[in-house]
């Protein structure tokens, strides 16, 4: 089977709009969720987020587009991201015009960030806004796809906060099937109105910042970002640094309600234990889990009971949503890159705000910064609709 | 790839043989709506008053496949837009009670990821679960992540995919502020020969079970390949790639299933396509049964199947160049100009 190599990152969310800064923050346990400067909402006086610490016009000028008025912040947060890792992976111009160069990303919120424009778009309220073309879940893909001229495969995946896990997961199976020598796989998401008070509607939205794992969290908080990874076959690679290797990868749905996992955690189980066996290793090789870990009730105990399930130790785990908020369909690529930079500089990050860990199955995540020596490291996504993906990135030997 | 067991949802009587028996609705509205099943003996009464109509055709279409087919490894739907709808009276709520405490049954139900969850939980399918939005190859992007599936699970491996795609007056407007419809009402059996701007709306729910199997197969999806933003040469050198890839010549080809849609701004495309291949390839096209709609590919391969086991010769909604059962079909489709799709199948036979 060919191998699949990570060659390239490229992040944002409210702790960094570059990898390295992303890494800084994690060093220093930095969290980006706080009173929103920008989002508008009866929500931003009385809730947290982790909001991208730039307005919609500086995000622009930073990315040189400041002339493309339908562009969405879910677009421009991709744009950001995207051209980071491309550039780290040296990807030229050309070879992303080559049909053997894909792109697969993932948005929930997609084109529809912008709330109050789609009300009025949708209800014929007034002249069409400039995001009128901008709307579908796709909008952002097309437009870099376009920006760049990608010529191969093209794809834009929506299975909720495990969107661009799935999106790493398919990029994959395009190297593997011979489709493709190289992807570009992720995802972005912004904060909207639409989710903020999708999210608050099931009453589970934390009033202070998220605290996973704590026997007293209450709820999730809600991010933004973006996060790309470049993969490429053995023979697209071999002249690169390969920052990992893509090793196992597992997609299940624990089929049975359509917002909350089961007691029994079917889905998460099957999804990391069909990753590991993907992997060909046992569980006791992986060294660190970056879990969902989005701080609501439901959500924290059933991955702990999955992890319990899954592994006779469980090996260290934090939840780098503790830094982030929930970032959705960002949220499987971004941590990604988290799990990669743990691999990569053998180091592990704290879970912030867990001070009385889940007393059940007395397993707690990890409470400070420490050196380890890591080969294989786990990263888990669950999202709505019961979609569980577990991606294994393990070091090149 | 073979398809061995397919459903259909659409403004067409598909959930019966009617359609297949010759019947042919006609359409005089601005939009052509789904004619759809009572639903139930397919969905508990409790859960249907919940689902919005993306998720109720796409339950619909999925369930009688479901009882046919014992064991499926999994579900993979293509939506460009999902439950539209709930969506935007969601956001409609939010917006008319200032973001007030809502009720939360909306906006699950707008996920578009809502419908393969619905799927799965209904028929207790722990199994692999995707969904795709990508536009207007939502459903092409399902065929290709079932394809690779199956290429590498074992044999005998099978999976629900399919497509589903609902008017709501939204969307209408939406797409009508970006002058994507026709002002005028047009009868969908003079769609296609229309020439003005824009095309008729259209949606449904078609499901097929596929498998790498070629045992009782109705038919083999051999490849399929999508070609974003090309000019007209790139196209004809993508579509003659795709030919050597497979090892055809355009001769092979038996019958193009093409999408015109009946909008001047776009249909040349179509002309052009259908201009690369020997002037008597045979064609037919497919929106004159169900409009246009982000993932009416899925139609057009239900027809395709139909068709190359025989059926549908002489139905009466029949346009374009049929004479003869087809055992080679080229569905080719596209959407404004940015995303084609080119789907190869072929009659089971050897």
């Amino acid at each position: 089977m060919q191998k699949i190599f990570i060659t390239g990152m490229g992040a944002i969310s409210s702790i960094g709009s570059t990898v390295d800064e992303h890494l800084n923050a994690l060093r220093s346990g930095k969290c980006g969720i706080q009173k929103a400067r920008f989002f508008q909402s009866r929500y931003a006086e009385n809730l947290v987020f982790g909001e991208v610490p730039f307005s919609d016009d500086q995000l622009k000028e930073i990315n040189n587009i400041t002339r493309q008025k339908e562009f969405t912040r879910t677009t421009v947060l991709a744009l950001n991201a995207f051209k980071e890792a491309i550039h780290q992976a040296g990807i030229s111009a050309e070879l992303l015009k080559s049909d053997r160069t894909a792109f697969i990303s993932s948005s929930t919120v997609g084109g529809m960030c912008y709330t109050d424009e789609l009300y009025s778009d949708a209800n014929l309220k007034a002249v069409p806004s400039n995001y009128v073309r901008s709307y579908e879940g796709s909008d952002h893909t097309l437009r870099i796809t376009k920006m760049f001229e990608i010529g191969g495969i093209i794809d834009t995946i929506n299975t909720a906060c495990s969107s661009s896990a799935n999106a790493i997961y398919l990029g994959a199976r395009l190297i593997q099937t011979g489709r493709a020598d190289r992807v570009i796989v992720g995802g972005a998401d912004s904060i909207a109105k639409y989710t903020v008070n999708g999210f608050n509607s099931l009453m589970i939205l934390s009033d202070e910042a998220c605290k996973p794992f704590d026997e007293n969290r209450s709820g999730l908080s809600l991010g933004e970002g973006a996060a790309y990874l470049v993969l490429e076959s053995e023979d697209s690679a071999y002249d690169k640094t390969k920052i990992a290797e893509l090793t196992g990868f597992g997609n299940s749905n624990d089929a049975f309600h359509p917002s909350t996992t089961s007691d029994t955690a079917i889905g998460p189980i099957l999804s990391m234990e069909l990753a590991l066996k993907i992997a060909e290793i046992k569980p006791d090789l992986i060294d660190y889990i970056n879990a969902h870990g989005t701080g609501t009730e439901n959500n924290d105990i059933t991955e702990t009971y999955a992890l319990n399930t899954v592994f006779t130790k469980v090996p260290p785990y934090n939840s780098t949503k503790s830094y982030t908020g929930h970032t959705l369909a960002a949220a499987g690529s971004l941590e990604a890159v988290f799990s990669l930079l743990s691999l990569k500089h053998n180091e592990l990050y704290p879970s912030l705000r867990c001070e009385n860990p889940i007393q059940e199955h007395n397993s707690k995540p990890i409470s400070h910064f420490c050196k380890k020596e890591l080969k294989h490291v786990m990263s888990n996504s669950f999202g709505f609709g019961g979609n569980c993906t577990s991606l294994i990135f393990s070091k090149c030997i | 790839m073979y398809i061995k067991d397919l459903s259909s949802i659409s403004p067409q009587i598909t959930f019966t043989d009617e359609f297949l028996n010759g019947d042919f609705k006609i359409h005089t509205n601005t939009f052509y709506s789904a004619i759809e099943p009572s639903y139930s003996e397919t969905i508990p009464s409790s859960l249907l008053r919940r689902m919005g109509k993306a998720v109720r055709m796409g339950i619909g279409a999925a369930m009688p496949l479901i009882e046919r087919n014992e064991k499926l490894d999994g579900i993979v739907i293509g939506t460009a837009n999902g439950g539209l709808e709930n969506c935007i009276n969601f956001l409609n709520q939010i917006i008319d009670y200032d973001e007030g405490m809502l009720t939360p049954t909306h906006f699950v139900q707008s996920t578009p990821n809502a419908l393969a969850g619905q799927i799965a939980l209904m028929s207790k399918n722990t199994g692999y679960n995707v969904t795709h939005v990508n536009g207007a190859l939502a459903f092409e992007n399902a065929l290709l992540d079932a394809m690779m599936f199956l290429e590498l699970n074992e044999r005998n491996s099978s999976l629900i995919i399919g497509a589903v795609e609902e008017i709501s007056n939204y969307n209408y407007n939406i797409d009508q502020l970006a002058n994507r419809y026709k002002e005028e009402c047009v009868s969908n059996d003079k769609l296609i020969e229309t020439k003005t701007n824009g095309s008729v709306c259209g949606e449904g729910s078609t499901m097929f079970v596929v498998t790498n199997d070629s045992n009782n197969a109705l038919a083999k999806i051999v490849d399929l390949k999508q070609i974003n933003f090309p000019t007209k040469s790139e196209l004809e050198i993508k579509l003659n790639q795709f030919f050597i890839d497979n090892e055809l010549t355009l001769e092979n080809i038996d019958l193009l299933v093409l999408g015109n849609n009946g909008d001047i701004q776009f249909d040349f495309l179509y002309d052009d396509v259908k201009s690369f291949f020997p002037a008597d390839t045979e064609y037919v096209y497919y929106k004159n049964f169900v409009g246009d709609y982000r993932t009416s590919s899925a139609f057009a391969l239900f027809l395709t199947t139909h068709l190359l086991n025989g059926q549908l010769l002489n139905h009466a909604g029949i346009e374009g160049n049929l004479t003869k059962i087809p055992k080679t079909i080229l569905i080719y489709n596209q959407f404004e100009g940015i995303q084609h799709s080119l789907i190869l199948v072929k009659s089971v036979e050897e």
